[in-house]
């Protein structure tokens, strides 16, 4: 028998026996794509509820943050890759099983459509705004008469695109902490309430204020709902899966996880969120301040304890 | 009571609630509260960001370096996160959250930076000789009736009593 075959099939770096290859462009880019997702689904949503002119910032201000969150998270993934210049292999097949080619396509689709929307209120938001072109004043109008078709199309892939940020994580079976279909929606409603904690930082409407920050301290108690039953769940599984419970139960990740995410990420906004609609005064920049640091810690902390989760010991 | 900024804890009450969060920390814990440690590990991580080579080398600032730990993986610090958000809590329910610059009539508000500045710097030079501040060496030390605890604290009232006749002019 040759042993040294079996040393050396171990030998894997950078692999095993911690993956050590996704770093700061990971999250950042779950980070802004999930802001991304959370912003374009509240801007299509009042607009099919026919709310765009009571809810201007949500449906006109906020998603110019868009185009530039989905631009810069694109350049970080670009960042990532080893063969960049062959990223354009992604568009040459139609993967329905793999997570990345549906984050692929959605991408491909909504970050055009994001800045046809922005370019849909260019006019209303900057008055005397001039195409300078007849052809992209008639797209504009063609656009406008369309825009309830446009936001049902944005709804849909919105979501998508949400999920898709979690489930990028989830589809790697090889590592037990991302390897939890709860993900998805966990990321999904993490990057609506950094959405509307965004919107809510841009409004000048009270009433929109308030009705944001109702929609956030929703979000909050079921993105707390969603990270217990993930540990829950991790709990009740494999022992690879308790194993990786323990780095926020005890382990390393235990203190930025739960001050940083849980306590000053969730709960303290949410109990601030709750002392304004009890006629407490509280300026909005302290809650949707901390909700979004709080979703950004959130990827940093996932993507980087995934990676040191594994089956083989 | 009133939430207009204007109603304020009896100061009595604010004393004995004070030394409750003292015992209840010392008996979840097992020791004192701090503040100006927090500082200081915030300073010391600072410094070993910007000058790691300085760092190692002070006597000083090494003593708190570890291979690996980070100096803000220390109690104090998230004690004072918790210290931020409690009176954050607090200013909000009693109506104080505004950004303002507190001072005597008699002097600018840029004044009262300025020596606030210098004050809040003598104090934490003081503190690290001292090896505690107030809450960390005085309270907590007193508490268990540490003699270093009651000289800090006489100290540091005897030597108030003294610098606020000096410079009363700035706070009048």
């Amino acid at each position: 028998m040759k042993e040294e075959l079996f040393v050396s099939g171990r030998n894997i770096p950078n692999i095993d026996p911690f993956l050590n290859i996704w770093h700061w462009q990971i999250p950042v880019y779950l980070f802004l794509g999930g802001l991304a997702a959370g912003i374009l689904f509240f801007a299509a949503l009042f607009t099919i509820m026919g709310k765009a002119d009571k809810m201007e910032a949500t449906v006109k201000k906020a998603p110019l943050i868009v185009p530039i969150a989905l631009v810069l998270g694109l350049f970080a993934l670009f960042l990532d890759l080893k063969h960049q210049l062959f990223f354009w292999r992604l568009y040459t097949t139609v993967r329905i099983e793999s997570p990345m080619s549906w984050g692929a396509w959605v991408l491909l689709v909504i970050t055009p459509l994001s800045f046809v929307w922005v370019a849909s209120y260019a006019k209303e938001l900057k008055p005397g705004w001039n195409w300078k072109w007849a052809l992209l004043d008639k797209i504009e109008a063609f656009v406008i008469e369309k825009r309830l078709w446009l936001a049902w199309i944005i709804i849909v892939l919105s979501v998508i695109l949400g999920i898709y940020t979690g489930i990028l994580l989830s589809a790697f079976n090889a590592r037990p902490l991302w390897n939890t279909s709860i993900l998805g929606p966990l990321f999904l409603v993490s990057g609506m309430s950094t959405g509307a904690a965004v919107i809510m930082l841009m409004s000048r409407s009270a009433e929109e204020k308030k009705l944001m920050g109702g929609i956030d301290l929703l979000l909050i108690v079921i993105e707390l709902f969603f990270i217990t039953h993930m540990i829950m769940g991790f709990q009740a599984g494999s022992e690879t899966q308790i194993a990786s419970a323990q780095l926020f139960l005890g382990g390393p990740f235990t203190v930025p996880f739960w001050v940083f995410v849980v306590i000053l990420g969730l709960i303290f906004p949410a109990i601030l969120e709750v002392m304004e609609r009890l006629g407490i005064h509280m300026p909005v920049i302290v809650p949707a301040g901390l909700v979004i640091i709080g979703g950004f810690i959130f990827r940093f902390i996932m993507v980087e304890a995934g990676q040191i989760t594994r089956y083989l010991y | 009571m009133k939430r207009d900024g204007t109603f304020y804890i009896n100061p009595y009450l604010g004393g004995i609630m004070l030394g409750l969060v003292l015992f209840a920390t010392y008996y979840i814990t097992g020791r004192g509260l701090g503040a100006s440690g927090a500082v200081k590990s915030t300073v010391v991580t600072t410094v070993h960001a910007v000058a790691p080579e300085h760092a190692h080398q002070s006597g000083y600032y090494s003593q708190f370096l570890s291979d690996t730990t980070s100096p803000m993986n220390n109690w104090l610090v998230f004690e004072i996160l918790g210290v931020l958000a409690g009176a954050f809590f607090s200013g909000a329910l009693w109506g104080r959250l505004k950004i303002k610059n507190e001072h005597s009539p008699k002097i600018s508000g840029k004044t009262r930076l300025i020596s606030a500045l210098i004050g809040g710097a003598l104090f934490g030079f003081g503190s690290q000789l001292a090896r505690g501040c107030t809450s960390g060496a005085a309270l907590s030390g007193m508490a268990v009736l540490s003699s270093s605890g009651i000289i800090t604290m006489m100290a540091i009232f005897g030597s108030a009593y003294l610098f606020s006749w000096i410079f009363k002019r700035l706070w009048i």
